[in-house]
């Protein structure tokens, strides 16, 4: 029999002042893996996380948190560390009085709780701020901390939303170091708008778009058979084609965008391009065909609904 | 776990001003108030002397100072409870809880022990007071422990009310102005009865004094009890439920 996956969706749906908001998504995450929820604002991401946290029932479909109805809040709790797009923090308080307090209303006492706060303080690098009040903090160290908090019980799933939009490149850089590393032993959903976001820290990513799954694949499945080259002389796609193994080639400012036919190495074409003497100055992986399907399905007219 | 959240609550609440601000004011008010009985009561006494079965400092000082205490918790409760559940929402650390392993019930009844806390010290802080005068006469110590428990049990009620209106709204202001509101027509529902001459055991039995003032004379009764107990309830219910239902409304 096969394992109860740590959190399934099952054709969830949710209307919010009437207009359905998500609707009918599903998708499952297991232990040891980063899932990127990808979409436009408004394309129903944080209703979806809302629900996995237990925050909104859906009103339609069910939600699976380890086999246990995510509805049930208080039996789920122990196995979800939820992030909000606002980082829920008392500035009044130091931070770790709230990691502390966060653990003990997950049940933690004495020694486990200051040990769970430790360890959540070493893991999301806030050992220099551990004293200071949070209200003090920096964007970058407050996202650190909801992290901390999010994730101070050692919870196997872990949702957050959109932890990294607004923070300056150095700082998110540091959080998505940190959600990789979460993602080793933890299931683990970066929402987010940022394509960068998901190419650097997912392994799978979920496309939504008006409230829908457009997409639901591997990020290691896009295979890069096109490629963008840059050259000095005057080509036009038919010397393109006179290559064997170029299937297709079309530019776009100044820029060659060259499909090669399955399993041709990239080296063939630059070896066929400098023995041209096309005067080769740039060779590089066309960013994936994840940019290319996002940008097809989030262009597509779609109101806003929802953030 | 309830115990958690309030704990929580109550360093949260000293971390603030507004706390330090709603024990400060009303017993700076109350000291100036017990001054003003206090001399009253000196200026009589030579009179008293000569009365037999005359009144004596717990009735002349301390009950008026009880009284006085019942007024400004009316208003200031709910500034201490309106914080509670929508200055949580409105701050965006609801979910914080909400995800916390905490219940619902648990919730609100964290936030509700912690405002009980704070009341009993400002309670015992305000009867300290005519309590200093134990050095030099004899107080009804008794009469003084029920008013004092009367007192606490009005503001856990009152409590109450603030937390069933914060969780209505996501505006601390708002749930500041109906729980006010609340209060007060609680404080007198029977006025208006009264006024027209109407002696209604019911309308009676709803107002805030009529439950309140045997404490202050020193009679623990359970009905008066229940009525605070159950009012408590009812709004905590009511809170609770309130809770529940972001779930649905979104």
């Amino acid at each position: 029999m096969p394992a109860t996956p740590l959190l399934q969706l099952q054709d969830v749906s949710r209307a919010l002042a009437g207009r359905n908001v998500v609707e009918d998504v599903n998708f499952q995450l297991d232990r040891g893996s980063v899932l990127g929820l990808l979409g436009v604002n408004g394309a129903g991401k944080s209703t979806t996380l809302r629900m996995i946290a237990g925050l909104l029932a859906p009103s339609r479909g069910r939600i699976l948190i380890d086999g246990l109805d995510a509805a049930e809040r208080t039996a789920t709790s122990a196995a979800l560390g939820y992030l909000p797009e606002t980082a829920p923090l008392y500035p009044e308080l130091r931070v770790i009085e709230q990691l502390a307090f966060c653990a003990r209303t997950h049940r933690l006492r004495g020694a486990a709780a200051t040990q769970a706060v430790a360890r959540a303080i070493e893991q999301c690098g806030l050992g220099d701020v551990r004293r200071r009040l949070l209200g003090n903090l920096s964007r970058g160290y407050q996202q650190r901390a909801g992290i901390a908090a999010a994730i101070v019980h050692g919870p196997p799933l872990v949702v957050l939303d959109e932890p990294i939009s607004g923070l300056d490149p150095l700082q998110a850089a540091k959080i998505r170091t940190l959600v990789r590393e979460l993602g080793r032993e933890r299931g683990v959903i970066l929402s987010t708008h940022l394509l960068p976001d998901v190419e650097a820290c997912c392994d799978r990513v979920v496309i939504l778009h008006g409230g829908r799954v457009r997409h639901d694949g591997t990020l290691q499945a896009v295979t890069p058979d096109t490629l963008q080259v840059r050259v000095a002389a005057q080509v036009d796609a038919a010397m393109w084609k006179t290559l064997s193994f170029v299937q297709a080639a079309d530019l776009a400012g100044g820029v060659w965008r060259v499909r090669l036919a399955p399993g041709t190495p990239a080296a063939q074409l630059a070896v066929a391009v400098v023995g041209n003497g096309w005067g080769l100055q740039e060779l590089r992986g066309a960013e994936a065909d994840l940019e290319q399907t996002f940008l097809r399905i989030a262009s597509a007219a779609e109101p806003e609904l929802a953030a | 776990m309830s115990l958690v959240l309030a704990r929580h609550e109550w360093r949260r609440m000293f971390a603030r001003p507004l706390a330090w601000t709603l024990l400060a004011v009303p017993l700076a008010l109350l000291g100036y108030f017990f001054l003003l009985t206090l001399d009253a009561f000196l200026r009589l006494m030579p009179k008293l002397a000569g009365m037999s079965d005359a009144p004596g400092v717990t009735d002349l000082v301390a009950l008026p100072l009880a009284r006085a205490v019942a007024s400004l918790l009316l208003l200031i409760v709910p500034l201490l409870g309106m914080r509670a559940l929508a200055g949580e929402a409105q701050s965006a650390t609801l979910p914080l809880l909400l995800t916390s392993g905490l219940s619902d019930a648990r919730i609100v009844l964290g936030k509700q022990l912690a405002a009980m806390a704070f009341l009993a010290v400002l309670i015992a802080l305000a009867l300290s007071m005519p309590l200093s005068l134990g050095v030099g006469t004899t107080l009804d110590l008794g009469r003084l422990a029920a008013a004092a428990f009367g007192l606490w049990l009005f503001g856990a009620a009152l409590s109450a009310i603030a937390l069933a209106a914060s969780a209505h709204t996501d505006h601390p202001t708002v749930a500041a102005t109906v729980a006010l509101a609340i209060n007060l027509l609680l404080w007198m529902a029977d006025a208006g009865a009264r006024y027209e001459g109407v002696s209604s055991a019911f309308i009676n039995y709803l107002a805030l004094p009529t439950h309140l003032e045997p404490f202050l004379h020193g009679l623990v009764s359970s009905v008066d009890v229940i009525y605070f107990s159950l009012l408590a309830a009812v709004a905590l219910i009511l809170a609770t439920r309130r809770l529940g239902a972001r779930r649905i409304r979104g």
